[in-house]
């Protein structure tokens, strides 16, 4: 058998290789990534103002939060539609669920720790650490 | 008869993988990891019949796993890599690593 691929042409598949699979990722990643450090930014500093104000201002805080994380969906769930590029996978499964874990985190500081600025800020700031972090991930990918 | 041991690494290439357009499919599938099979024939810039063709050689061996969802009304072609077709992938640019050296 004689070899089917020369030194020149096994150089130029792994070429064409990471050039078709970085422009298929390109072309679904980015609604995505956007995603991911929109919802840390949102649930970070909506969770922070609402453990750091009372009455009439943590009505606003609330509110905002909730419009804004509500906005976040909308996008997400228009621009991906028909995109199902991560959906179901176990890395994006890992995001969301650690993403929930800390979220739930910064919820309780809200509702028991009320006026903590220090609690605020790490379960606030680990909110919006994650996100980022795990945005930098899919970027790098 | 003399048993010669297969150590060069033309051997590990996948011989299915070497069809450039199974070829294009696949890497197109490898980090994106599920892609609807208009995405794929677009990134890959074939026709639906070509497309078609490869997709079910592909999905015939294990490859490739074709999964049908409705999106609102529209029904949809999802695909992506099965864990065998993930690792023969792997194997097939390990193999082209070593040739190109």
């Amino acid at each position: 058998m004689t070899n089917p691929v020369s030194q020149i042409e096994a150089r130029s598949l792994l070429n064409e290789a990471s050039r078709i699979s970085k422009k298929a990722h390109n072309a679904v990643r980015w609604p995505y990534i956007t995603f991911l450090l929109l919802l840390g930014v949102v649930t970070s500093f909506g969770s922070f103002a609402m453990a750091m104000t009372e009455g009439s201002d943590f009505g606003l805080a609330y509110a905002i939060t909730l419009i804004a994380f509500f906005i976040v969906m909308m996008v997400f769930l228009i621009s991906t539609k028909g995109k199902l590029a991560f959906a179901w996978s176990k890395r994006w499964s890992i995001y969301i669920a650690s993403w929930t874990v800390v979220y739930l985190g910064a919820i309780m500081v809200v509702a028991f720790a009320h006026g903590s600025l220090v609690l605020a800020s790490v379960t606030s700031g680990l909110v919006l650490l994650l996100n980022t972090t795990f945005a930098i991930i899919e970027m790098k990918r | 008869m003399t048993i010669v041991e297969k150590t060069h690494p033309r051997h590990q290439l996948n011989e299915l993988l070497l069809n450039p357009i199974r070829f294009s499919l696949v890497a197109s599938l490898d980090k994106a990891e599920k892609l609807s099979f208009s995405e794929v024939r677009d990134i890959i810039e074939v026709s639906d019949s070509v497309m078609s063709k490869q997709v079910s050689a592909l999905e015939q061996v294990n490859i490739l796993l074709v999964q049908k969802i409705f999106v609102g009304k529209y029904p949809k072609t999802m695909l992506s890599l099965t864990k065998e077709g993930r690792s023969a992938w792997q194997e097939h640019l390990a193999a082209l690593k070593t040739i190109a050296g």
